[in-house]
């Protein structure tokens, strides 16, 4: 999967600028970081913390816990924290 | 609608404190508010609506937007309503504990919002929280590109972000036929719409349809659009396997028996890079059970679900339940009970009468999706998709073989296989595996699962939310 999955015709935010493992990535203002990132075609948010397998969006709504992510330290659903200029995101779970 | 700042105060204080901005929540508080009564409604979205009426986030406008069913006039109706109205929204703000309102005491909700600890007190309680989407665990549905049927619809209806190239639907009821109408309208090719359920189950449903002119004109809208984009719903068909290398490249689907077991020798590969899996929708209702409410079970209903009783009343005094927390019922349902549910507790507030015509519109409306959605109750056999190392409960990695073993070993309740396991355990706190464990173990024989017990918090905070949380 490649190139930008955002649907052709819809007027969007200001762009933002954030990094998620030290990428830059540019965003909608409005976006989630799942989102963001899923556009981008970046799944994987997050190692399981036992056989360290992929994991990304599940749910969506903030329900499953399967998109958390690490900003400052903080643990976040990625499904449920917009982009913001300039943060700084890491894949949660196992390192 | 707005971010804490420094000025936002951390307690606030209304007649009326209402849980979800979705259908039920907006009805219910445009009621209170006609009233003259002042209400706040906590919702964890960016945005009211719900998941069922989600808007695209603020400032993004669709220049063509995409047809849409004729249940989200309603939708358009309520959201227009509710901007001019006086009711405060409180976005992003999640709820992690509650009490009910006893004597001259107010209820109180407590939320975070960002990074604020805060609390509303008030008079009444309505609860709206809605319903997740129910996942049946099959091999390599823990692979990026597995999403719900409901995290599709966010994608496309919220974000305006296209899942995928090529996406499989499959689960079983009503909600398969809006996911396979957003993918298609986003430009996703629709490979394969599998319904578990087999044909009969349609025609059981269509009394429960036709006796609701909503609903009837609704099932036209989807029969003319699943039309328009050549796809066919293949009853008694599930995907069995999801496989990729790191992510979502191939899906196994096949035939399933009467029972729901999947026939081995019907399976074929396809190449998607997207799986939709929904069988139904769970009702959310711990923050029902934190303050006392009795849940009651009832499968074509979702499960467990509060019991409300005449107007949306609960058990627990100036506790109300409206539309999905109440079972799984659609968004016409959490409407026709918004409407009811918010007219009673403005005329209990105010000590007026209230007119019985809202509350027969909203048993009625519900005798209908009951009809319906009782067509639909999940085969036992999709509980035997699960190999021994597919994972059931995801936070924890507990795989199907652990969750059998520990309920050979402790017995086959929620609580033994919980403990024995670890299923259950991890941050969604068993929202997302409680309906399978007990299926999984028991290979489907034993489908309703011990009713789970609310902890606090009700969803994961951090420490300091709690620790700074007002306590008046």
């Amino acid at each position: 999967m490649s190139g930008d999955l955002r649907i052709g015709g819809i007027r969007r935010g200001d762009s933002v600028e954030f990094t998620f493992e030290g990428e830059r990535i540019v965003a909608q203002k409005g976006e989630t970081i799942a989102m963001a990132l899923w556009a981008h075609g970046q799944r994987v948010l997050r190692n399981s913390s036992r056989d360290g397998g992929p994991r990304a969006v599940l749910c969506n709504m903030g329900v499953c816990y399967e998109c958390l992510v690490r900003i400052d330290g903080a643990v976040v659903r990625a499904c449920m924290t917009e982009v913001e200029n300039g943060m700084s995101v890491l894949r949660g779970g196992k390192p | 609608m707005s971010a804490p700042t420094c000025e936002t105060p951390a307690t606030i204080d209304a007649d009326v404190g209402i849980v979800g901005a979705g259908p039920g929540g907006m009805a219910a508080a445009l009621r209170i508010a006609e009233a003259g009564l002042s209400v706040v409604i906590l919702d964890e979205g960016s945005r009211p609506g719900g998941q069922i009426f989600r808007q695209l986030p603020d400032g993004f406008v669709h220049a063509n937007p995409p047809a849409e069913p004729p249940s989200h006039d309603a939708g358009h109706d309520l959201l227009h309503a509710i901007s001019g109205a006086t009711v405060r929204i409180e976005q992003r703000a999640t709820v992690w504990d509650a009490t009910p309102p006893r004597g001259d005491e107010p209820g109180r909700l407590w939320f975070e919002q960002g990074s604020a600890s805060r609390l509303l007190r008030c008079k009444a309680i309505v609860l709206a929280p809605g319903a997740l989407d129910r996942c049946v665990p099959f091999p390599g549905w823990t692979l990026p590109g597995v999403i719900t049927a409901g995290a599709a619809q966010v994608m496309v209806r919220g974000y305006g972000i296209k899942p995928g190239a090529r996406a499989v639907v499959a689960g079983s009821g009503p909600l398969l036929l809006p996911t396979v109408t957003a993918l298609a309208s986003a430009g996703v090719k629709v490979v394969a719409a599998l319904e578990a359920a087999p044909r009969i189950a349609a025609l059981r449903a269509l009394p429960g349809v036709l006796r609701s002119g909503a609903r009837l004109r609704e099932a036209m809208f989807y029969a003319r659009q699943l039309w328009r984009t050549g796809v066919t719903l293949q009853f008694s068909h599930a995907v069995f396997a999801a496989e990729g290398d790191g992510c979502v490249q191939r899906a196994v689907i096949g035939k399933l028996d009467r029972e729901g077991n999947p026939i081995r020798s019907s399976a074929k590969s396809i190449d998607v890079d997207v799986v939709c899996t929904g069988y139904g929708l769970v009702p959310s209702i711990e923050i029902g059970q934190r303050l006392g409410c009795k849940a009651v079970w009832n499968e074509a209903r979702g499960g467990w679900h509060i019991e409300a009783l005449s107007f949306g009343a609960t058990n627990v005094e100036r506790v109300f339940a409206v539309g999905e927390i109440a079972g799984i019922g659609g968004s016409e349902v959490a409407i026709a009970e918004g409407h009811a549910t918010g007219a009673m507790v403005a005329g209990i507030l105010q000590q007026r009468p209230v007119l019985s015509a809202l509350r027969d519109r909203a048993t009625s409306v519900r005798r209908a999706a009951d009809a319906m959605l009782r067509a639909f109750v999940v085969p036992k056999g999709v509980f035997s998709l699960a190999g021994d190392d597919t994972i059931v409960c995801r936070c924890e990695d507990v795989s199907a073989a652990c969750v059998r073993d520990a309920a050979r070993l402790h017995g086959d309740s929620l609580r033994a296989i919980k403990m024995g396991c670890r299923a259950g355990m991890g941050p969604c706190q068993g929202r997302m595996c409680t309906p399978n464990v007990q299926a999984i173990a028991t290979r489907g024989s034993c489908q309703q699962w011990d009713e789970p017990v609310a902890q606090v918090p009700l969803k994961p905070v951090r420490t300091q939310t709690i620790l700074s949380a007002p306590t008046k």
